[in-house]
């Protein structure tokens, strides 16, 4: 199975209590199937309860890129979480494990 | 007027390193050199500084930067440019005007922009201060714990003091673009003005291509294996034309590198909706941009666009939120889990022991799931050693003090092989509440002060 580790580069930080992650394609191809499978859903699944919030996806088409954000996602922010990872640097990371869906001709 | 504008950065947070702004400085016939200190946590930590000490709450690096880079720098006729000044920019402009006295730099003009700390006034704002992030308009809930308030300020005082021939400038809480948006705009005459939205536009972008120094040069890359010497890492360097593209390089012979992946990687870093990327000084929008090579560790930024500034700006303010109390033990195979396991059920039973009032506990395993929670995958097999960490939130310093006693006494109460490493001292919990204020509640002030 394809994941996003796979076909991706990510990059993860802060804002307050909202986590934000680039993604980036490697290839044009790539970007599709990113746009297709990092939904969402899909990234609220991924993380459970970690995220509280809602979380949207940004398309960045001219450079094949999505920023996605994710809201009440860092236990309340740098200064007061209680997570190690207080800045959310490693969640990008974390959403490469996210599996790439197929289409027809994949 | 020059063509091009040789713009460098030379910090990327509180704690980078010198080397590589000293290294640029020397070798990239800079015009200015920019320096981001800030963040959300470094305003928290700046303000626990001030409280203690009056004539502190700026960065404290912000010294040993200009006391390695002033005299160079004026030799060179490069303008130096940093957020440095924190909580305090008019105690940093004194001890780096000091510095410079000493150094016998005379004649050299210090510029301090300030004005972006409104916590003095804030009773006084006449304004509701609602919560952007969760909608709360309570603000009163809040107000007698309020302990930093700083509105993130945009390029204009910057822009006054170069024009006031400062050498050296030291501000608040500007934007991190800010400090190199200020220059582009002061070198080119532009105005805030609807005219001059794309072209401040594509100053922002820049700014925020560079702001973190090495992130956009192979630091933080998913690519990072294959970044040579990252170690000796080349700080990234800014070409920007009259025509507001830029080419983003860095010096030859550095360590790490700039593709088109370095410069996306930081292009979406921290960014909201990529089609309003608002800062104090203009809106950009990152969906027209291209980015093409130009060459070796060349890459050439154009059809940058965006919108004019917002009427508003982000005021951050934090308030005291009690205590974090924390602790860490590391237990060895044979069967660490299960230790680990045992080990927490052994630690809320101290807990309640001690009488521990917490009002929010957090358990992670260090090696399996401390960085991704649950999105981590489940572990197999067993691990060599497995670490347990916990973290509470309590209302005062004595209840959080109870967890480090409670993590230290699992020292001899816990598993055999559990190791402790040094107990962890409580700290206390800032929550942030951000919020928008109308931009004229804000006025910059600027000094600039000649060395003698």
């Amino acid at each position: 199975m394809t994941l996003l580790r796979d076909i991706a580069y990510v990059r993860s930080g802060d804002k307050g209590d909202t986590c934000t992650i680039g993604v980036i394609a490697r290839s044009e191809d790539a970007y599709d199937a990113i746009v297709r499978s990092v939904t969402p859903e899909a990234v609220k699944a991924l993380f459970g309860d970690f995220v509280l919030g809602p979380i949207t996806v940004y398309r960045m088409d001219n450079i094949h890129a999505l920023s996605v954000v994710m809201e009440r996602a860092l236990g309340g922010g740098a200064s007061c979480t209680l997570r190690f990872d207080a800045t959310g640097k490693a969640m990008g990371n974390a959403l490469l494990r996210l599996p790439i869906l197929p289409t027809d001709g994949f | 007027m020059k063509s091009v504008i040789r713009l460098g950065a030379g910090a990327g947070f509180w704690g980078d390193a010198l080397d590589p702004a000293l290294e640029l400085l020397e070798n990239g016939q800079l015009d200015y050199l920019g320096f981001d200190f800030l963040a959300e946590l470094t305003m928290v930590l700046l303000q626990r500084l001030r409280r203690k000490n009056p004539d502190a709450g700026y960065v404290p690096d912000v010294v040993t930067y200009m006391r390695a880079l002033m005299a160079p720098a004026r030799e060179r006729g490069t303008k130096l440019v940093s957020n440095g000044g924190g909580v305090n920019p008019r105690a940093a402009g004194r001890a780096i005007a000091d510095e410079a006295k000493r150094q016998g730099l005379r004649g050299l003009r210090v510029g301090v922009v300030a004005g972006d700390d409104v916590l003095p006034r804030l009773d006084a704002l006449g304004v509701p201060l609602t919560n952007m992030e969760t909608g709360d308009d309570n603000f009163a809930a809040i107000r007698d714990r309020v302990v930093v308030a700083n509105a993130y300020i945009d390029s204009s005082g910057i822009i006054e003091a170069l024009r006031g021939g400062a050498d050296v400038i030291v501000t608040g809480r500007v934007s991190d673009s800010a400090l190199f948006v200020g220059s582009i705009m002061h070198e080119l005459g532009w105005r805030h003005d609807e005219a001059h939205a794309d072209r401040i536009a594509a100053a922002i972008t820049v700014g925020h291509i560079i702001e973190c120094a090495a992130a956009c040069t192979g630091g933080m890359s998913s690519r990072y294996a294959e970044m040579p010497a990252m170690g000796r890492v080349g700080f990234p360097l800014v070409e920007f034309r009259h025509d507001a593209t830029a080419v983003i390089t860095k010096l030859p012979a550095t360590g790490g590198r700039v593709d088109q992946w370095t410069v996306k990687e930081h292009l979406v870093y921290e960014i909201g909706d990529p089609r309003r990327y608002i800062m104090p000084d203009g809106i950009a929008d990152f969906t027209t941009l291209r980015l093409a090579d130009d060459g070796d560790d060349r890459v050439l930024v154009t059809n940058m666009t965006g919108a004019p500034r917002p009427d508003t700006l982000k005021l951050i303010i934090g308030y005291e939120d009690g205590w974090i109390g924390e602790g860490m033990l590391f237990f060895s195979w044979p069967d660490a889990l299960g230790r680990a396991a045992k080990a927490r059920e052994t630690l809320l039973e101290r807990f309640e022991r001690l009488g521990l009032r917490a009002e929010e506990m957090h358990f992670d395993l260090v090696g399996v799931n401390m960085l991704h929670g649950p999105a981590a995958a489940p572990s197999i097999g067993e691990p060599s050693e497995v670490g347990l960490r916990v973290a509470v939130r309590t209302r005062t310093f004595e209840e959080a003090e109870k967890v480090r006693r409670a993590c230290s006494h699992l020292f001899i109460m816990g598993p055999g092989g559990t190791t402790g490493g040094v107990p962890l001292k409580p700290r206390p919990s800032i929550a942030l509440w951000p919020t928008l204020i109308p931009r004229d509640l804000v006025q910059q002030t600027v000094s600039i002060v000649e060395v003698t």
